[in-house]
């Protein structure tokens, strides 16, 4: 009778539909469709977003319509299946890494359980290995000898609006982070098969407006948030003002300031929201510590680009416009703040879409005198390398006992480790400014980092579930140091991380903060003529 | 013999089953089920630690506020999973059926009768408790949205752009 009861039981809970693909699997993946519903996608591009960005050069922004992806009809154009297959096509002659990712699978499964989308979902779709296959089923049956023929047998398929919309799906259940391609034997990166998808979506007028529209402020104003010149300016003043009533001393920092040594690159989050405020905050510290020749840019004001997340060609413009307003300021070089994405663009795609720089120096510290030879080409280098090489050199009055309040753990963000491999500098730093510090369990961190889940602009509300489920492999590594050794602090150099993990932290761990490593350094510096007292919170303490 | 006498000869097995039996309502239930490394497998690997750690407390009849902290991070992971709420709550329900199960036999059920009524209520109480944890969570996920409009994550997407503004404005003006 039990027995009876339990299965039961289960087929309550197995076979009622599951929410999450609209019906329990019993199928093969090919025949599950992709079903939405409220709260399981990003909302579509608002369509006066599309239409200025189709209206600006260089740029190819087409159908833009109100739609919504819960009805059946997408008001797709009636081309579609042409324009996708032919910019399929485009794609594969363009990029030779697509061609070979779409043939050298071999299924191996390697990947298959190093997803976070995955590991907290358990839906199969959310293995990279069948993620890609979603384009290369399409790619065998249109590009390869025979692949029609073969047909469904060979796992390849026609190119439906059903296909359509599961690449919509699940390239958007993607935060192209790259783990995936750590494991796979032929260095399959599975990001990059995400990004074609996500590009040709955009043929087709199919596209998420916590992308669009950020590129589209940032193509417009210079940054994300659309903030104008002036009113980034006082952002970063008021700033200084917190950090004068913290520790006495003024800064001032200057704008678009011709002729200066430095031009300073960060994510426009940093001057504008929690907690990235205090990272800009130890930013001004730190360079005031220094005295270092440098400025801020109103124009160049936003470090991330979200064209990486929708086409070569976005990612290309906005990239191009730090370099151009280098080129007009006439400074040596970039530095660059904490941010993820913006430092892939650079390693990854800078040199071919925009370098090399040569109008710039290989960046030079004024301090030590140490030249970077990694940034040769790109002329850009990142706080991290530039702050160690400081610390190194002894070259800052550091209080490391001012974090004591704090104990740490560092989180790799997947553009820094995998996409750059900065992994070392900031331990290094961490080392010298703050006294407790733990690692994660080693599966979790360094190049085997997982996401915070919000990656690639998927760090919207309207998919928070979604969010969380995805940032529970990240959430569940933190608790462990959190229950063991007392972790009150997850530190990371992205400002994207910094958003998305204080959401994260807030549902799975609410007594663990987020953090930039320069807050961290900006605490630990001892300030020529400061006045500091004692701040139980470091540059976070509310003083009146 | 005492119920926890025979639960605890077969503990092992009882978990072993009731664990299975959650994270068979996952998809990919082999490898929930399979990968034992708690960080390669959260979702796993957090259902038999604390499915381990809950039974004894069943068996004890500790109390509903004894049941919270075990069910609070499964609940946790629930609620984000896309179930709905009684699926959500649903693999709590099943231990019940498990054990009497492994009893092996009606003779044996009808001895301890008394003593699975009272494992049976424990296991009801932290039903009840599983259902409040699951509407804080769902609660809680309202709150981090509503934190993230506030720290002006928001304005990324719900501003007008500046100079459309001002071409309203100067719109106006003419
Ligand atoms: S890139 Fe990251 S999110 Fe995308 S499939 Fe690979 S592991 Fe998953
Ligand atoms: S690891 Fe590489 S070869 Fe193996 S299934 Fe994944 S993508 Fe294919």
């Amino acid at each position: 009778m039990a027995v009876a009861k339990l299965e039961q039981l289960e087929q309550s809970v197995a076979s009622d539909p599951s929410m999450l693909t609209g019906a329990y699997p019993t199928e093969d993946w090919m025949d599950v469709p992709a079903e939405f519903y409220s709260g399981n996608f990003a909302f579509p591009a608002k369509v006066n977003i599309v239409e200025y960005l189709d209206s600006q050069k260089g740029l190819h922004f087409p159908n833009a319509r109100e739609w919504s992806p819960e009805q059946d009809d997408w008001k797709l154009p009636e081309d579609w299946k042409d324009i996708i297959l032919n910019g399929l096509k485009e794609r594969l002659d363009k990029f030779r890494s697509l061609k070979i990712f779409m043939d050298c699978c071999v299924r191996c499964g390697a990947c298959a359980d190093k997803c976070h989308f995955y590991l907290g979902t358990g839906d199969p779709k959310n293995m990279p290995v069948l993620r890609a296959e979603l384009l290369r089923s399409v790619y065998r049956n249109d590009f390869t000898l025979g692949g029609k023929i073969l047909g469904k047998m060979a796992g390849n398929r026609e190119m439906t609006i059903g296909v359509l919309k599961e690449w919509f799906m699940y390239s958007y259940q993607c935060t192209e982070c790259r783990r995936c391609s750590v494991f796979c034997p032929y260095g399959i990166d599975t990001a990059e098969v995400t990004i074609i998808m996500r590009e040709l979506l955009h043929l087709v007028g199919v596209g998420i407006n916590w992308i669009l529209e950020p590129v589209s402020n940032s193509n417009r104003t210079g940054n994300h948030m659309g903030l104008q010149p002036h009113t980034f300016k006082d952002n970063v003043e008021f700033l200084t003002d917190d950090i004068e009533s913290l520790t006495g001393v003024k800064i001032e920092p200057t704008f678009n300031r011709k002729g200066a040594e430095i031009l300073f690159i960060t994510p426009s989050a940093d001057v504008f929201a929690e907690p990235g405020l205090y990272t800009a905050m130890g930013y001004l510290i730190l360079f005031e510590h220094l005295g270092l020749d440098y400025t801020w840019s109103t124009y160049a004001s936003e470090g991330g680009n979200f064209g990486l997340f929708t086409n070569n060609e976005s990612m290309k413009k906005l990239n191009a416009k730090m370099y151009a307003e280098a080129e007009r300021l006439g400074v040596r070089y970039i530095l660059g703040g904490e941010c993820g994405h913006m430092w892939r663009v650079l390693h990854q795609y800078m040199d071919t879409m925009n370098g090399p720089a040569d109008f710039l120096e290989v960046p030079k510290s004024p301090i030590t005198g140490t030249v970077f030879q990694n940034c040769a080409s790109t002329k850009m280098v990142h706080v991290s390398e530039f702050t160690a090489d400081l610390i190194r050199h002894n070259k800052l009055k550091l209080d490391k006992s001012r974090n004591d309040y704090l104990t740490v753990t560092y989180h790799d963000s997947c553009n820094t480790a995998r996409a750059m491999g900065l992994m070392e500098e900031p331990r290094y730093i961490l080392k010298h400014v703050v006294n407790n510090f733990h690692e994660m369990p080693e599966n979790t961190i360094r190049e085997q980092t997982f996401c915070c889940g919000s990656g690639t602009g998927l760090n919207t509300d309207e998919i928070m579930e979604l969010r969380m489920r995805s940032g529970l492999p990240r959430a569940n590594a933190v608790k462990y140091v959190e229950d063991k050794h007392g972790v009150n602090m997850l530190s990371c150099v992205c400002a994207i991380d910094r958003a998305t993990l204080t959401s994260l932290m807030n549902y799975w761990n609410p007594n663990v903060g987020v953090s930039g490593i320069t807050e961290l350094v900006g605490n630990a510096i001892v300030l020529d003529g400061e006045t500091r007292g004692e701040l139980d919170e470091g540059l976070r303490t509310m003083v009146f | 013999m005492k119920l926890a006498q025979v639960l605890n000869s077969k503990g092992d097995k009882i978990i072993d089953k009731w664990v299975t039996f959650t994270l068979k309502t996952y998809q990919s239930s082999g490898f929930f089920i399979k990968e034992r490394d708690a960080f390669a497998n959260p979702v796993g690997g957090q259902v038999r630690s604390i499915l381990t750690q809950l039974l004894p407390l069943l068996l004890e009849g500790r109390g509903k506020d004894s049941y919270r902290l075990p069910l609070q991070h499964l609940m946790r992971i629930r609620a984000v999973q896309d179930f709905t709420p009684s699926q959500a709550i649903a693999p709590l329900n099943a231990v019940k059926h498990i054990v009497r199960e492994s009893l092996g036999g009606a003779q044996r059920v009808r001895e301890l009768e008394s003593e699975l009524y009272d494992f049976e209520f424990a296991v009801d109480l932290a039903v009840l408790s599983a259902f409040d944890l699951y509407t804080e969570c769902r609660h809680q996920l309202h709150e981090i949205r509503v934190a993230e409009l506030k720290t002006g994550t928001s304005i990324l997407t719900d501003s007008p752009c500046p100079s459309k503004k001002l071409q309203a404005v100067e719109k106006i003006s003419k």
